[in-house]
């Protein structure tokens, strides 16, 4: 009897501890194993940071060469000073991974289409199977083949991984505690797919498809009214008409004919349309010091853990700062002791579709200059969570992967779609950063752009001496007239790039006479350029007033340059609500219709946080474009809608354009029509949101940004944040996209100057203080200054606390 | 005070079998309370060690800290707030040690 008592509390025991020390899905919730995650000495509980805590002040890393010393600021931007370049990168490797090692990995594996070894569902699936289709570790291959044996790649490699050798249960970040999961070694290939994950993220949209099927349902003419390449908006990045002196290179040979097809297939969003960032240099003519300034602010999707990542690095000939990817070595956007340089994206089409013509539907073969062409099939093994695998046959041509075809989002069982993307070619990203972080003037800074291929930017310089430019840079197809626009016949070889343009044509200037440059996603150059440019959509908004302020301006100060990064001036509600007014008809307004009118009428087109204005406008905005536009949402093929530019200007000069007729009511609508219901079906939102609400409709609660966690799912661990600006705006900061990290760079002989904020922090543990510590002030438009160390122990009373690196041995 | 006694040995060989090895460690160590102090109550003190030890441990981590983050795990628990997620540990905790010490006191008693 106490036998069986003793064996059934044991199987009891045992039971119990097997329950919860795995993790459980019962439906599509995933369970942590409990016993582990929520042991106070073992579990979550231990990735609560104390008050003020301090890492190790002392660490033995094998493979440094000497002692590397890392200094932390208050903000936790670690300052690293190494005696040699391989200790530098090393040190940078380890230390980024130590806040940010599971941010850095996740991100990999999303890349790489993997995500279904943390989470499976069907979504999950469909994700990964698309990047596995568009060829993003094709592409990362490619590109380690010219760069996986650069030193910076393979000391950071070495770091990340001596870091997570470190690892145990008890000191492995949250999200691997709650996603039940272990890292995996680091790779170079690692590093080349963060790069490429953020050329998807920049470089990646395309409407090839939408058009091709827009130019079949509504005809040529109707097309080039609607998405015209050029919507000559004024202010181009670069003005100076007849002044580019060099011999285009032209293509000989018929150019690509105008396909004539509905495709049928259900594409998937790769990018978020509102991807942008700003930035601009002022010569010293136009500053308070004398000398340069420079400012930068990218916009992307805002996340916690943060895009970037802040560092100091410092070596023999090198000393520079500013943002880091994490999981790629080296500065991206930054400044050193003699320049600063930011990015905005380029926008440039550059990827195409060609349409594959298979011999049959085993998909062995394709048409190509009228010969059956063998194909390469790579069977893609996407691992699931709890141990099945999915198989994925992608069929590569000589243009590239298969991405849709009869096993993915399409019917047709002879026809598939190639997709040919610039950052699938090989190209030295790496040694362009590389460079960049060392130069010491123009010609430096010309000479390390050089190296850069992809996502296509537009740098934007300013040095201690003085000068400041601009350049446009990228690797570029020579395109012929419509190239690139529609989906291109895949079955002949002269369809494709012929050529590049060399970077001596791309469009650059250099202190020119109004004394600043400046981009912000907008379209390249005057119409004079030689080279056809064609793309998804050019910005319109942003360079104008960005332009404007800085012509009016003299005197600037950094405090000027602050307030134009966080400018709330609502250009295109300036140039279109006067126009919505007046085809408002007023007198058939309700009661809270009319106080809308009011609001909007004595609004100052500043989408400032306490706005009312702002919310009727942005409301009135959304319900207009579904309206006017209802055409596209077709339930077969993929359409675009055109731009909120060009939209403007058709109800403007074409109020009577077949398209602002609804296709389903009996009524013949006009625009006048169009956009007195959106009126109607605004104030209606708002009027909703105020039964839900105990605020005023003001603009930041309207808007209810927030700052969600890379992980959707988990939004307990988002951040609500309240802001003006809105995507067109300046301050560019709609729901869940925006300024992600915001920089001011006086270029002073005396030493730089910098101020800059992120919307995160630099621990990726949200159980540290410093996970999310710099929200509040880049919430409210302010900045922290930079501290910029020329030697450790420079400014000993700004130090939070210093770790000295020590090589194994000594 | 046997009891008292059961439980301190199970608090404080659970702290630093802890230490050392995974979070099982403490169904060891109420094993070796319930085996080497037993009582008649051996659940209870099994519970009453580890649950504490848990809580308390659990508590203090998230005293000291300046970050938010229990109430967020509590949230994604589903929990209204984070003492309940204190309980939940507490309760997990304890009920490991008590099947645990009430393993060894049975192992004690078919011996004797």
């Amino acid at each position: 009897m106490k036998l069986a008592k003793f064996f059934t509390s044991l199987a009891i025991t045992l039971l119990l501890i097997y329950l919860i020390n795995r993790g459980w899905t019962i439906g599509s919730v995933s369970i942590p194993p409990l016993g582990k995650f929520l042991d106070p000495f073992h579990g979550f509980w231990q990735n609560l940071e104390p008050t003020g805590y301090q890492g190790k002040k002392q660490l033995i890393i094998p493979g440094l060469k000497a002692p590397v010393t890392v200094v932390y600021d208050s903000l936790l931007i670690p300052h690293i000073f190494a005696q040699n370049n391989d200790d530098l990168y090393l040190s940078q490797g380890y230390i980024t991974a130590m806040h940010r090692l599971w941010q850095m990995e996740f991100q990999t594996h999303a890349a790489a289409g993997r995500v279904s070894e943390i989470v499976a569902s069907d979504a999950v699936l469909n994700y990964d199977r698309r990047q596995r289709r568009l060829g993003m570790v094709y592409g990362a291959g490619n590109a380690l083949a010219s760069m996986g044996k650069h030193p910076a790649i393979v000391q950071y490699t070495e770091g990340v991984n001596r870091f997570i050798e470190t690892l145990d249960y008890k000191n492995l970040p949250f999200e691997y505690k709650l996603l039940d999961y272990q890292p995996e070694p680091w790779t170079p290939l690692k590093c080349a797919l963060l790069l490429k994950n953020m050329a998807q993220t920049l470089n990646m949209g395309d409407k090839d498809i939408e058009m091709t099927n827009a130019l079949k349902l509504y005809g040529r003419e109707m097309v080039d009214l609607l998405y015209p390449d050029n919507e000559k908006s004024g202010d181009p990045i670069v003005e100076k008409p007849g002044q580019w002196n060099f011999q285009a290179i032209t293509l000989d040979g018929v150019p690509p004919a105008i396909p004539d097809d509905l495709i049928e297939i259900k594409k998937l969003a790769v990018s978020d349309p509102n991807t942008g960032s700003n930035n601009w240099a002022v010569s010293g003519s136009k500053t308070y010091t004398g000398s340069p300034m420079l400012a930068g602010d990218p916009h992307l999707d805002l996340t916690l853990p943060s895009i970037w990542y802040a560092v100091q690095l410092h070596g023999p000939e090198i000393n520079t700062m500013g943002a880091t990817l994490p999981g790629v070595p080296s500065v991206i956007i930054g400044f050193n002791d003699s320049i600063a340089w930011s990015v905005t994206n380029a926008q440039r089409d550059l990827v195409d579709w060609y349409k594959i013509t298979f011999r049959d539907k085993s998909r062995d073969q394709y048409l190509l200059d009228g010969k059956w062409v063998d194909t390469r099939k790579v069977v893609e093994e996407i691992k699931m969570r709890g141990g099945s695998t999915f198989y994925d046959t992608v069929v590569y041509t000589h243009w590239g992967p298969v991405t849709y075809d009869n096993q993915f989002q399409s019917q047709n069982e002879l026809n598939g779609y190639a997709f040919r993307w610039i950052a699938h070619d090989p190209s030295e990203e790496i040694n362009a950063f590389h460079r960049l972080n060392r130069a010491k003037n123009h010609a430096e800074f010309m000479e390390a752009v050089n190296y850069f291929s992809s996502p296509a930017q537009n740098f934007v310089f300013a040095s201690v001496s003085g000068d400041i430019a601009i350049r446009v840079q990228g690797k570029f197809p020579v395109r012929r007239k419509d190239e690139g626009r529609f989906v291109l016949d895949g079955s002949k070889s002269s369809n494709g790039w012929q050529a590049f343009i060399p970077n001596g044509h791309n469009v650059m200037d250099k202190n020119p006479e109004r004394g600043f440059v400046s981009s912000a996603n907008q379209y390249p150059a005057d119409s004079t350029y030689p080279y056809y440019i064609t793309s998804t959509e050019y910005q319109a908004y942003r360079n104008r007033r960005i332009n404007q302020v800085l012509r009016e301006a003299g005197n600037i100060t950094f405090r000027d340059m602050m307030r134009l990064q966080t400018d709330n001036y609502n250009l295109k509600a300036a140039e279109s609500l006067p126009l919505f007014l007046s085809y408002l008809d007023s007198t058939q307004l309700n009661h809270l219709e009319k106080q809308a009118y009011q609001v909007l009428r004595s609004w100052d087109y500043f989408n400032h946080a306490n706005s009312a204005g702002a919310s009727y406008y942005e409301a009135w905005w959304d319900n207009l474009m579904p309206l006017l536009w209802d055409e596209m949402q077709n339930e077969t093929a993929s359409l675009s809608r055109p731009t909120a530019y060009n939209t403007i200007r058709l109800l403007r000069d074409k109020p009577e354009l077949p398209f602002f007729d609804i296709e389903h009511t009996q009524e013949k609508e006009t625009a006048a029509d169009i956009i007195n219901r959106a009126f109607i079906l605004a104030v209606e939102d708002i009027e909703k949101w105020k039964l839900d609400h105990t605020t005023l409709p003001v603009w930041a609660e309207f808007k209810d940004s927030y700052i969600p966690h890379l992980l959707p799912p988990l939004r307990a661990l988002s951040i609500p944040v309240k802001t003006g600006g809105n995507h067109d705006i300046v301050n560019a900061h709609s729901r869940t996209h925006g300024p992600s990290w915001r920089m001011v760079v006086s270029l002073e002989p005396s030493g730089i100057k910098t101020w800059a904020v992120y919307p995160g922090g630099q621990s990726g543990n949200p159980g540290s203080a410093h996970h999310h510590d710099m929200v509040a002030r880049w919430e409210k438009g302010n900045y922290f200054p930079m501290l910029f160390l020329k030697a450790p122990d420079e400014n000993i009373q700004k130090i939070f606390y210093s770790t000295q690196l020590n090589p194994k041995g000594q | 005070m046997r009891l008292i006694i059961q439980v301190l040995v199970i608090v404080v060989l659970g702290f630093f079998m802890e230490l050392l090895l995974p979070w099982w460690s403490v169904a060891i160590a109420a094993f070796i309370g319930g085996l080497l102090v037993t009582t008649r109550l051996n659940f209870l003190a099994g519970f009453l060690a580890i649950g504490i030890l848990w809580f308390v441990k659990a508590l203090i981590n998230d005293l000291v800290t300046d970050s938010d983050l229990t109430d967020r795990v509590a949230a994604i628990f589903m929990l209204h707030s984070k003492v309940l997620l204190l309980l939940v540990t507490l309760l997990l905790g304890g009920l490991v040690g008590g099947f645990a010490a009430m393993s060894g006191g049975a192992l004690r008693k078919y011996r004797v």
